[in-house]
């Protein structure tokens, strides 16, 4: 397992199986007794590699808990999560944050760049934290990818909000993770930039083989992606292939009709 | 009200963020209350020793100082014949009179020849046993003495040396060796801070300290019931007439006091000085600590302001929480303040100074100034930062946090620094080139006053330069994780600049002394090297208890393998110069003609040797600047206790020399013509020069020779000397730097306090660097980096000024002959390399607080 985390992996081109992550029977419940609240009941999920997976619920229902657990941001109480063939529940801090860092990429809702260092630093960051040389070629092709030629030097407030994102995209896809994850990444910004932003995701699931999981509650955004999951009370009550925002939208309003009846 | 309440729970509220600030506050006020209150209870503890201790009224011989000590040139007390007993007792209002002996030109040593005198400064009084003393002091064991082999002890030495009933100790003076067994042990009824008392019986005592009996130094006389103490005096001196000095009880308690108060006020104000470095440093923390919390309320205050406060609410809601912070700070600054003068009291307690808790004295003052000192500060070190919250415009409630940075005022700022420091370096340069020393010195501390003001005006243009070049040489090691620290350091370069430049006030302060002092040192070894032509110096280790008695001078000259002996002996005299001025007690050296050989001194005039001629002297070239003073001219010189002399100046001699600076010669011969052998001054100082081939033999010699007879003198040669002045300065250095760590010991918490309050406001940026793989030993090294890099940054910056400073100083000095300049290099790296550790120490634990971040929750803040 040790080999496992520490060696470099290829987004989508060099993986063994067609599954990414799984994750089995987790659990993730906060306080005991009376103020037990649990986010994740028995969730069993299979993240398809070379996929765009968009997850989706209602305040509460416990999908951004879902995704940190399986970037492995946070803990579980039980169950199992896997990154390819990798157990990443129990693991230390110490290889935990190795994995993030060699075999993990995140783009955050807001504040993703680090206000010291110009755009092309922030890209480079988690190579740079690994002692990592970062492949020239590579990183061109994903800094014209994203558009940001012209501003590398540029720091992060010097950006808009739509820049600073495909910056944080740039980042994600500089390292050539085997997943990245998405926290509501289109969320602080407005529906063109919005749109520019999913729009290099999509490629990049498309042309690069990129894995990708996000978490939404934008039916737009969602229907960018290959697989919608809906999370409603801490389970995946339901899933949609090649989804289009308005049959998301429809799936919704569905759910909010079945929450407010039940 | 709402105003109070804001503040009230803001600072409960951040509680943590300004404990480092409260900490400093209290550290500085402590300082200053325990300086006070053990000054005081000093103060105390000797006006009730020397109330206790004095009788009525008191009657000593003319030539005996004020504080009734009787120490004197001669090794003698001065003293009164047996008869003014009789006179005194005819004075109305006298109901007792008693005549006592005591002196304190006496070394008194156990039988193994060690010195029984304290190590403390006090004096070594030997004494005979009377009533007055009899009333503070209680025989604990065995006898008063009786007859010339019996002595008895006080307590604190007794035990201190562990002498018992009967073991035998030596008396060492002018009259020679005396021997006496202890025949009992007295204690004191009141605090004896210190003093080591023998006591014999009256007879014993006239034969042994002035060599004959039927004479007194004292007469303790006490008044009749109903008869003041003033009334006493009057009627005493009516009786007596001219010629004796008559105190009242009150008198000589204030005389005394007055000697103790000097001494103790010289400590008062060097240490309230060092607090008030301590409150300068501590200054720059709150101004921090303040700074940070308005820039991360800068959103909270928008707010206030867009719902309708006034400016100068916002304002005031700052201050209140300054005030808070300097009341709570400054109470408790007070309570440890008595904590620090009872630990310096246990302090001095095992350096041979006993001080009781019960005169701890704590005046009203004592609490008011140091709550007063500690609010005022800190309100005005938060004025700033209050008043920029203030500007905060409603908008800032709406934007993104983080204001931009106000170019124009960094512009502003620069210029008025380099101003400051320009003007400052200037001084400096006056100083430096400056022919006389008086116009020097104020052009010195002009200077040294404008470059750290300069310096610490500019700090964060500094801040900006210095981290970049630390940056390129160290931080490059560390790779990514060392440029985000250096970008980190430098993202707020006026916070970087006021957390530096703390430290700097301090470092500047250890480097410029320890530039001065070194440079005394290598001056005079230098000066010594070139002047001094013989090859021991000999004289008493505690100078102001002892002098060379004649018996000790014919051991040395009796000492095989020496080719010559110079004695050097202080006298006092009232000159009065070609100029028509009389001077009062000033000093004149006479010596053996030999001393223009053993000590080379340069003259400007003359030659020195001249001055030994008969009724020949010397002056330096100053003094007869001043009084127009020629080589020919004349001066009348009218000895203490002697006769008038018209003594002819033969030489003039440089003032620029460290060694016997100031000092006018003229010969033993000379001085011995004009001062009768009964009132003759004892030598201070013998040189001895040994043969050539035989300096090992002689040395050997002479220590042997004064060991035997002569405990209380010790013999240097030439290394040993160096030696013992390098030992002198060190000692007085180690003393100051140990004032100066409370500075530093504040400076390094603002490094702290910066560090915390930096990761505070970081937190989502730790967060997010930990999400994507930093692990905690970068994050924590990235820490310590920073720290490293502030602190470094403030040593260098204090370091070359202080160096610039001591060098300047010692230009300065060279006009009084501190001609070598040499900087103490191994102290100025090990205190940069020191610095670089109080960095990583300081980032201890805000490294390890950051580390242990949750990165969810870091992530999700605000």
């Amino acid at each position: 397992m040790t080999s496992a985390v520490t060696t470099t992996r290829h987004g989508g081109t060099g993986g063994r199986t067609a599954v990414a992550a799984r994750a089995r029977q987790v659990v993730k419940a906060y306080g005991s007794g009376e103020t037990r609240v649990v986010a994740l009941d028995h969730v069993d999920v299979d993240i398809a590699r070379g996929q765009f997976t968009a997850i989706m619920g209602p305040s509460g229902s416990g999908k951004s808990t879902l995704m940190h657990c399986l970037a492995g941001l946070d803990t579980v109480t039980s169950g199992q999560i896997y990154l390819d063939e990798t157990e990443i529940t129990g693991l230390k801090d110490k290889k935990l944050t190795q994995l993030r860092r060699d075999r993990i990429g995140f783009i955050f809702q807001a504040f993703n760049l680090l206000p010291t260092l110009n755009a092309l630093e922030n890209i480079t960051l988690p190579m740079d934290i690994a002692g990592r040389k970062p492949d020239r070629a590579w990183l061109d092709r994903v800094v014209e990818t994203v558009g940001l030629a012209g501003r590398l030097k540029h720091r992060p407030t010097q950006l808009s909000g739509g820049q600073q994102q495909r910056v944080a995209v740039a980042r994600a896809l500089a390292a050539r993770p085997e997943i990245i994850f998405g926290d509501e990444p289109t969320g602080n910004l407005d529906s063109r930039a919005g749109a520019e932003v999913l729009g290099f995701l999509r490629r990049s699931v498309d042309e690069l083989g990129q894995t990708i999981v996000m978490v939404t509650h934008d039916p737009v955004a969602a229907s960018y992606a290959d697989r919608v999951l809906y999370l409603a009370d801490g389970r995946i009550v339901d899933e949609m292939y090649q989804p289009t925002a308005d049959q998301v939208l429809d799936r919704m309003k569905d759910f909010d009709a079945r929450g407010r009846t039940s | 009200m709402t105003v109070l309440k804001t503040s009230m729970r803001n600072f409960f509220a951040h509680k943590g963020r300004m404990a480092l600030s409260a900490i400093a506050v209290l550290l500085s006020v402590a300082f200053v209350c325990g300086t006070l209150v053990f000054t005081d209870t000093m103060n105390t503890t000797f006006d009730n020793l020397f109330k206790a201790t004095s009788s009525d009224v008191t009657v000593t011989a003319k030539g005996s100082s004020d504080t009734g000590e009787t120490t004197s040139r001669t090794g003698k007390p001065p003293v009164m014949p047996a008869s003014v007993l009789g006179e005194i007792r005819t004075a109305q209002g006298v109901k007792a009179a008693e005549g006592t002996v005591f002196s304190t030109s006496v070394t008194v040593v156990d039988a193994d020849k060690d010195k029984l005198s304290p190590s403390s400064g006090a004096p070594t009084i030997v004494g005979s046993w009377n009533g007055n003393d009899a009333r503070t002091m209680k025989i604990t064991s065995g006898t008063a003495p009786k007859g010339p082999g019996q002595v008895m002890v006080d307590a604190d030495t007794a035990d201190k040396h562990h002498l018992r009933l009967g073991d035998d100790i030596g008396m060492i003076n002018v009259l020679g060796t005396h021997h006496a067994r202890v025949s009992g042990i007295a204690t004191f009824t009141v605090t004896n801070p210190g003093a080591a008392i023998f006591y014999l019986d009256t007879k014993t005592a006239q034969q042994n300290l002035v060599g004959r009996t039927g004479v007194y130094t004292n007469v303790n006389v006490t008044a009749a019931k109903g008869v003041t103490d003033e009334q006493l005096k009057k009627n005493v001196t009516a009786a007596l007439g001219r010629g004796y000095k008559v105190q009242t009880a009150k008198e000589v308690a204030k005389a005394n006091q007055k000697n103790v108060e000097s001494i103790l006020n010289v400590m008062k104000y060097a240490m309230l000085g060092f607090a008030g470095i301590a409150f300068l440093v501590g200054i720059f923390l709150i101004i921090n600590t303040f700074s940070m919390l308005v820039a991360q309320r800068t959103r909270e205050i928008g707010l206030m302001r867009a719902i309708g406060s006034s400016r100068s609410q916002v304002n005031r809601s700052v201050l209140v929480e300054a005030l808070l912070l300097g009341v709570i700070g400054s109470v408790l600054g007070v309570g440890a303040g008595v904590g620090i003068a009872v630990g310096l009291m246990k302090l001095m307690g095992t350096m041979g100074m006993h001080l009781s808790t019960d005169d701890l004295t704590v005046a009203w003052t004592t609490p008011t100034v140091g709550l007063l000192l500690g609010v005022i500060v800190t309100v005005l070190a938060a004025y700033l930062p209050a008043r920029r919250a203030g500007k905060v415009s409603p908008m800032a409630a709406l934007r993104d946090a983080g204001a931009p940075a106000d170019a124009r005022a960094g512009l502003v700022r620069a210029l008025i620094g380099l101003v400051l420091t320009g003007a400052g370096v200037a001084s400096l340069y006056a100083a430096a080139t400056a022919d006389k020393a008086k116009s020097g010195s104020g052009m010195l501390g002009l200077g040294v006053v404008l470059t750290l003001i300069g310096f610490v005006v500019i700090g964060p243009l500094l801040a900006g330069g210095l981290v970049r070049v630390l940056g390129a040489v160290i931080l490059r090691i560390f790779g990514p994780v060392g440029r985000m620290a250096e970008r980190n350091a430098l993202r707020n370069p006026r916070r970087t600049g006021a957390t530096g430049a703390a430290l700097m006030i301090g470092l500047a302060l250890v480097a410029c002394l320890s530039v001065v002092g070194s440079s005394m040192v290598a001056s005079a070894t230098d000066q010594l090297d070139k002047t001094v032509g013989t090859d021991f110096i000999i004289g008493p280790d505690n100078p102001q208890n002892g002098l060379i008695a004649p018996q000790a001078v014919k051991a040395i000259k009796g000492t095989p393998g020496l080719t010559r002996v110079t004695e050097y002996r202080p006298a006092l005299a009232d000159f009065t110069t070609p100029d028509g001025q009389t001077l009062r007690d000033t000093d004149i050296t006479a010596a053996d003609p030999t001393y223009a050989t053993d000590l080379r001194k340069k003259t400007v005039a003359g030659n020195l040797k001249d001055a030994y001629l008969p009724d020949s002297m010397s002056v330096h070239e100053k003094f007869a600047k001043a009084h127009g003073i020629h080589l020919g001219s004349k001066i009348t010189v009218a000895f203490k206790d002697g006769a008038t002399a018209h003594l002819t100046v033969r030489a003039i001699t440089s003032s620029d020399e460290v060694i016997d600076q100031g000092a006018k010669y003229t010969s033993l011969a000379t001085l011995e013509k004009y001062v009768p052998a009964d009132q003759m001054p004892l030598d201070a100082l013998v040189f001895a020069t040994a043969k050539d081939g035989q300096q090992a033999a002689a040395y050997k010699a002479l220590k042997a020779a004064l060991h035997d007879g002569h405990p209380e003198l010790t013999v240097r040669d030439q290394t040993d000397y160096k030696q013992a002045l390098k030992d002198q300065i060190g000692q007085l250095l180690n003393m100051i730097y140990g004032l100066l760590a409370l500075a530093i010991i504040v400076a390094i918490l603002g490094v702290v306090n910066t560090l915390a309050l930096s990761v505070v406001e970081r937190t989502r940026e730790i967060g997010l660097m930990r999400a994507i793989g930093l692990s905690r030993r970068q994050l924590r090294r990235m820490i310590r980096l920073e720290s490293v890099v502030i602190a470094v940054f403030g040593a260098l910056l204090g370091l070359g000024l202080g160096m610039g400073w001591g060098a300047t100083a010692q230009k300065l000095l060279a006009l009084e002959g501190l001609k070598v300049l040499e900087i103490p290099w191994p102290t100025i790296i090990a205190v940069f390399i020191g610095s670089a550790f109080v960095g990583l120490f300081a980032a201890l634990i805000p490294a390890f607080r950051a580390g242990r971040m949750n990165v969810l929750n870091a992530i999700a803040t605000d």
